[in-house]
């Protein structure tokens, strides 16, 4: 390969910003933050925050599976759009993530407050108000809001390319409309829920702040455990161990889904 | 046998007032292997998917056995398509593509796998049954694509184009194939192709298409020997078509000469163009030629030599074995039968010389025939 060199810049940004930081979180993860010695202490210690893992990961799956089931529509109707509305439509897609996350997150907040807009509404209608916020519902809806266009571009991204002569030949061949989407259409954008599944519930399993601003304490997430061990209880060394399992859980909650997807299929986000 | 299946009556297609087809009247008898033939762009394709029902005609009617069918869904009419560059589903193996159809109509498992592995032999694929579709060649991509279609024993198979992505081997080998699949399940075909040579070897019936209109419609042997018009003379094979004058029945004048034809039924003094198929004319000495003139280009083409004679400035094509070198002045004989007299048309005067003829001609021609036309 003569422009092997071409990749150089790539490789050495992956070395520096990828690799050797692995290998430091490592280091902090199996080293005792007295000591500095080898210690398999941080991550025994990782058996108590397991309800956290726990919480952080089915609220995450919960958030991923309301937003495939909200994207794929959206993503199916778009993409049988005529190209000018469709790029306007992804424009609107694309414009909540042009704003601040902080800023989005706070907005929730003001929505859902106990004196928020919302209850304020419903009080000044003669209503009593609702329990909106500090719930698992809405750290769900905060991960929803936040990721539900990483869901619906890779989605659309697929459907987009299925050949349309393929769906006639299903027709051809008898299908109805609905014989259609569940032979033909559904099956083809498989790497397009895979990618989509992948890219909102990789952020969302990791997620802090939301958690912070729309939980309560009771809602508190793996991400918020880490955040605080690095910034609040100064214990890089736990962080770093719950992270790196956390990186671990990560690669098999993929591999797993990766399974159901034919190995040779072109998937956005491979291992 | 020749019993009528499908008739196309005053059909016209219009796109974004665009009209595509205009006014198309067929029909079409059971087990004929009919063909659409044309250049990119004469609604030929477009006919094949209103009989498909991939399009609802703009006006007109389709019938299929007598009843209307141009509101029928595609799904619930008895036809199957083999399309162009196959379309086969990519997330199914070869014997999954294969039973597609047979599933959806809901077949016991038993029932599909006789059919299923039938046809596979039929078309000759034993053995690729698990194999992934896209890791077939392009000519078993094509092979299983008419398995997909034919296993559901339409009574109509449509083609488009389906041997276009194929190089001329494998095209000709599946050209006899498809043949003989057709007499063999007595099914009717319809096959859209831009490729006389094909449509000429494989069909019952070609129906020529230009602009949207129906040009001639007949069996291979008149259209090449009796082209209705310029336009046919010129798609179908190689001509030399030239401005003449009937003057009585048999007897036509062009070039200031009157020859003897076989042609009868033109008004006295008609004009008319006169069609001289290349290889049916004989070179001979100069002096003993109904016509005399100057080679001016010869091109080996394996079979024969491909003369380019100037005649007072139109030029000729000759196809012959005798090899002619460029420069040299020679005669050339016509016999009457080789004469064929077609009435004056909107084509008139716009093929037949060869002046600008060159090899690549051909090449280039191709090139953009194979080109989409949807």
């Amino acid at each position: 390969m003569k422009r092997k060199w071409l990749s150089g810049p790539y490789v050495l940004w992956m070395v520096l910003f990828t690799l050797i930081p692995l290998g430091v979180v490592l280091y902090f993860s199996l080293t005792d933050s007295m000591t500095g010695e080898f210690s398999l202490s941080n991550l025994a210690s990782i058996v108590d925050y397991w309800p956290i893992f726990l919480r952080s990961i089915w609220l995450s799956i919960f958030a991923t599976l309301i937003c495939l089931v909200i994207g794929y529509p959206v993503a199916y109707y778009i993409a049988h759009c005529k190209p000018t509305t469709q790029r306007l439509l992804q424009m609107m897609i694309m414009l909540p993530m042009c704003i601040s996350f902080l800023l989005r997150t706070l907005a929730w907040v003001a929505l859902l407050e106990d004196t928020g807009i919302i209850n304020n509404f419903l009080t000044s209608i003669g209503l009593s108000p609702l329990p909106l916020i500090r719930n698992n519902g809405a750290v769900i809806l905060g991960m929803v809001y936040n990721y539900l266009p990483y869901m619906i571009l890779p989605l659309f991204t697929v459907i987009m390319k299925i050949d349309p002569r393929l769906i006639e030949a299903a027709e051809d061949l008898g299908c109805n409309r609905r014989q259609v989407f569940a032979k033909v259409v559904l099956p083809l954008s498989v790497p397009g829920i895979v990618s989509g599944i992948t890219m909102v519930f990789v952020p969302a399993v990791s997620t802090f702040y939301i958690s912070q601003k729309l939980g309560s304490p009771g809602t508190i997430l793996i991400g918020d455990v880490i955040e605080s061990q690095f910034k609040a209880a100064y214990n890089p060394n736990l962080g770093a161990a719950l992270s790196l399992v956390l990186m671990v859980l990560i690669f098999v909650c993929i591999g797993v889904m990766n399974r159901f997807t034919n190995d040779d299929e072109e998937s956005m986000v491979t291992l | 046998m020749s019993q009528e299946l499908i008739r196309l009556t005053n059909l016209v297609m219009e796109f974004d007032g665009e009209r595509v087809l205009d006014s198309i009247n067929l029909y079409i008898n059971d087990k004929e292997f009919l063909t659409l033939l044309g250049p990119s762009g004469c609604g030929k394709t477009t006919t094949l998917r209103v009989i498909g029902g991939f399009l609802t005609p703009t006006s007109g009617d389709v019938l299929f056995d007598g009843k209307r069918i141009n509101d029928v869904p595609a799904y619930k009419r008895k036809i199957n398509t083999v399309f162009q560059r196959y379309a086969l589903f990519p997330h199914l193996d070869v014997y999954d593509n294969i039973a597609f159809g047979l599933r959806i109509a809901k077949l016991d498992q038993r029932e599909i796998d006789e059919r299923v592995t039938e046809m596979l032999e039929i078309v000759s694929l034993k053995g690729f049954e698990n194999r992934k579709v896209t890791s077939l060649s392009g000519g078993q991509q094509q092979r299983v694509a008419i398995a997909r279609a034919l296993v559901n024993r339409p009574k109509v198979l449509l083609l488009d184009e389906p041997l276009g992505a194929l190089d001329l081997r494998l095209r000709k080998d599946m050209q006899n194939e498809l043949k003989r699949i057709q007499q063999a399940m007595g099914i009717t075909f319809i096959y859209v192709t831009h490729d006389q040579e094909e449509a000429l070897t494989m069909s019952d019936t070609i129906v020529v298409m230009d602009k949207g209109k129906i040009q001639q419609i007949g069996r291979p042997e008149d259209i090449y020997n009796e082209p209705k018009n310029a336009f046919v003379a010129d798609f179908i094979g190689e001509s030399n078509i030239l401005d003449g004058v009937m003057l009585e029945d048999c007897k036509v004048k062009f070039f200031g000469r009157t020859f003897t034809c076989v042609d009868k039924g033109f008004e006295k003094n008609e004009p008319v163009d006169v069609v001289i198929r290349p290889e049916d004319i004989d070179i001979v000495e100069a002096d003993a030629g109904h016509l005399c003139g100057t080679v001016t280009s010869v091109t080996f083409k394996g079979v024969h030599y491909d003369t380019i004679v100037d005649f007072k400035g139109f030029k000729w094509l000759i196809q012959t074995t005798d090899y002619c070198p460029e420069g040299s002045y020679i005669g050339i004989r016509l016999n009457p039968e080789d004469i064929h007299i077609m009435r004056k048309s909107e084509y008139s005067g716009m093929f037949g010389d060869y002046s600008s003829y060159s090899a690549e001609y051909d090449e280039i021609a191709d090139a953009e025939g194979s080109e989409d036309e949807t």
